[in-house]
């Protein structure tokens, strides 16, 4: 599968231009874009508590490929969740850019989560009632009013349609989701993740719902967009072998993280 | 943007909300003919009314009327804001006529002055031969008389109006009818009868009427050739009616009224103001006491009708009037336990429009409660879309969307449902009103329907006007409503956390 470039916008960008590699020393010498201080979550039913995570410690940094692994029921969504904004702990924090989430009004939460962070899910979750472009444009129709949208439209759906070329999806533009293979449901979902230029894009079992050969496209996609465009790129599995093509993997185990080779 | 991208696709493809659409339409449309029909009645109600009378009327409290209008009239029309020539006496009674020999029945007798009575109300108006023959071939678009013709005919009406007319039809042989209807009778009497008086007689008391097709029917040539036997029971004094005489006076039909108010047209008869107060011994008298002495009595009257001139405040008017009446009685002495009771039009109708209102708000209340179920039933289906969307609200704020964007959607959804409804159901009740007496024709065509009974409702058409006022304030109330049952179901979209909305199922 070929990938081009993503039209630049004017959004300033951190990432590395097309076809650079990121040694280990340089990963390491990035700076921290996102932090988990003592992280904990607790599920209640009733009367009984359920842990799932216990004071959790995480770093992530800038144009880092990092694979969370960890068994059915773990927390790995969980933990995804809470790192990309869409939960809120029962302890601890999350820091990005020196901002403690947590303590981030509503709206500005909703802001990170349309700006800075990109998400794939599991199944897809593309809305039915928009096309394959309208659904990737999702993204800037949220962030900008009627006027913004219009005024920066060609431009937009440019940007939309090479990175939907770049995931060759370009030839199903007006196809509803409905219409589409599950692979292609997830192409799509990546585009939407990318189409402002997050910063950290966040994937949870982004092959769970696939068969091997189409999971291996999209890993091959994701991998890409890291590789050549140094793509913050945070994914959850359960599948070892995914957790291994990513820069660094750690285990969720007993609502921890720690080195599976440990 | 992604709201009106998301609300255009819902309301397009989301056809449970067609429903709440559908609701939207029906009650907007049945609060506007509602309450166009009603409001619309109330209307006729007054403008029919107040045209079969003065502004200001002075009305006797007993039948047998009361003396010295002439010397009242004299005073009122130096009122200020009385029209020139704007009091005109009026006799109001009852009798029973026969037509022919074909039909008898008790009538209301109305005595007008055919001179003086287009000052002070629309009778002149309401002619058939007169006036409404003559203004509807005037602008018949499928008649081809030229624009000299139908100048010359709108003229003619013109004159009429100002000047009605009981005098018999110069195309009628008298003589002839009276054979025709009486061909035993004494050929003298023929002769004679080129010297009755002519008569107006209410559209229902000749039986036309409109048909189930909405025309009239039952006018025709003959009718005016009808000799009609009127018997009242004189007033001859004071003390009321004379019940041991009756005068009878044969009359011919010179025209039909049809004042819009069925209650009138369907048992008055109109005949000259100086032949009925003969009649009635109500014209002046001179006769001698039971000592000899000569007396004189003086002409008496049923009512006296006032024009007011525009600008005009009536209770000033009818106050003014007031005090004259009462100073006329004053100065000739008349000893009355009941005077002339003098009062606006509105005053004398307030029985009749105080109870039109209250129907027509009663039935306003009625039909908004109604309309409380559409908004109940958009509650209840938007209710069932957040529910059925929930995981798409999940979807919608993990790209960014807050809260207050997902009340948006459903809330603008709310909003264009209530715009489109009341956009169609404005249309939909505007055609409704507008053609509510073809549609009723068509009814009664068609399954022999007559929802309008113009003996229950007054009037022979259907009030078919609509209000600017009432139409916006009730298409604003259509919209506000549809939002008003998005509310909740957009509060609860709002409020659910994104990771339970992305793992519903």
């Amino acid at each position: 599968m070929g990938m081009t470039s993503p039209v630049p916008s004017d959004r300033p960008t951190p990432l590395p231009p097309p076809g650079a590699t990121r040694p280990a020393d340089a990963l390491a010498a990035s700076p921290v874009i996102l932090r988990a201080d003592k992280l904990d979550k607790i599920y209640r039913m009733g009367d009984s508590e359920l842990p799932v995570l216990r004071k959790l410690d995480l770093e992530i940094r800038q144009g880092e490929f990092l694979a969370i692994e960890g068994r059915s029921g773990s927390g790995k969504s969980t933990l995804l969740h809470l790192l990309g904004a869409l939960d809120a702990p029962d302890g601890g924090s999350v820091i990005h850019n020196g901002r403690d989430i947590g303590k981030m009004s509503s709206s500005a939460r909703s802001r990170l989560r349309n700006i800075e962070f990109g998400f794939v899910f599991q199944f897809y979750h593309l809305l039915p009632e928009l096309n394959v472009l309208e659904n990737t444009l999702l993204g800037p129709m949220i962030e900008l009013s009627v006027l913004g949208f219009r005024r920066r439209k060609r431009e937009l759906r440019e940007r939309a349609q090479t990175l939907l070329k770049s995931l060759e999806m370009d030839h199903r533009l007006k196809h509803r989701p409905w219409q589409l293979s599950g692979g292609e449901r997830q192409r799509v979902a990546i585009a939407r993740a990318l189409m402002n230029q997050p910063k950290i894009l966040f994937a949870d079992e982004p092959t769970g719902n696939l068969d091997a050969r189409t999971g291996r496209t999209i890993m091959e996609s994701i991998e890409r967009l890291h590789r050549d465009h140094g793509q913050t790129v945070v994914m959850v599995t359960h599948d070892r072998t995914l957790a291994r093509q990513a820069d660094r993997a750690l285990i969720l185990r007993d609502g921890r993280l720690a080195d599976p080779a440990v | 943007m992604y709201k009106l991208k998301l609300i255009f696709r819902y309301l397009l493809k989301r056809r449970i909300a067609w429903v709440s659409l559908a609701a939207v339409t029906l009650c907007t449309t049945m609060v506007l003919v509602v309450i166009s029909v009603m409001g619309g009645w109330l209307r006729m109600f007054r403008a029919s009314f107040h045209g079969l009378s003065g502004d200001v009327i002075v009305s006797a409290a007993h039948p047998t009327g009361f003396p010295y209008y002439g010397e009242m009239i004299d005073q009122i029309e130096k009122l200020p804001g009385v029209a020139p020539d704007g009091a005109v006496p009026i006799i109001r009674y009852f009798g029973l006529i026969n037509i022919g020999d074909l039909k008898g029945m008790p009538v209301e007798v109305l005595g007008y002055p055919a001179d003086k009575i287009a000052a002070v109300n629309q009778f002149s108006r309401s002619l058939f031969l007169q006036y409404q023959s003559l203004i509807e071939r005037a602008d018949d678009p499928e008649s081809d008389l030229t624009a000299e013709q139908r100048d010359a005919l709108r003229s003619e009406a013109a004159e009429h109006a100002r000047r009605p007319s009981f005098s018999l039809l110069a195309n009628v042989d008298y003589e002839t009818a009276f054979r025709l209807h009486y061909p035993k009778a004494n050929p003298a009497l023929a002769k004679g009868a080129r010297n009755w008086p002519g008569m107006v007689a209410g559209i229902g008391v000749l039986n036309i009427h409109k048909n189930e097709t909405g025309k009239f029917v039952n006018r025709h040539e003959g009718l005016y050739r009808l000799p009609i036997t009127l018997t009242v029971l004189p007033l001859g004094t004071e003390r009321g009616v004379d019940l041991s005489s009756k005068s009878q006076r044969n009359y011919w039909i010179v025209d039909d009224s049809r004042t819009g108010v069925w209650q009138s047209d369907s048992r008055s008869v109109y005949v000259p103001f100086e032949q009925l107060q003969k009649d009635l011994l109500m014209a002046p008298q001179k006769w001698t006491d039971s000592d000899g002495n000569p007396i004189e009595t003086p002409a008496r009257t049923s009512e006296i009708n006032i024009k007011v001139l525009p600008g005009h405040a009536l209770d000033e008017v009818r106050d003014g009037v007031n005090r004259i009446v009462e100073r006329v009685y004053l100065e000739h002495h008349v000893m009355a336990y009941a005077p002339p009771d003098v009062a606006t039009w509105e005053e004398t109708q307030r029985v009749w429009l105080g109870a039109i209102e209250k129907e027509t708000v009663l039935v306003t209340v009625l039909f908004g409660i109604i309309s409380l179920v559409a908004i109940f039933l958009i509650f209840c289906i938007f209710y069932m879309i957040v529910v059925e969307k929930t995981r798409d609200i999940g979807i919608i704020k993990s790209v960014g969307a807050t809260s207050l964007g997902v009340a948006g959607i459903f809330l603008g959804y709310g909003l264009a449902i209530g715009i489109v409804g009341a956009g169609v159901g404005g249309g939909v009740g505007w055609l409704v009103v507008h053609y509510i007496n073809e549609l009723h024709a068509w009814l009664g065509r068609a399954m022999g329907v007559q929802i309008w009974n113009p003996e229950v409702y007054q009037f022979d058409s259907i009030p078919n006007t609509m209000e600017p006022r009432q139409v916006a304030i009730i298409l604003a109330i259509a919209v506000i409503s549809s939002v008003a049952g998005a509310l909740v179901p957009a509060l609860r979209a709002a409020r659910l956390h994104p990771v339970e909305a992305l793992r519903w199922e």
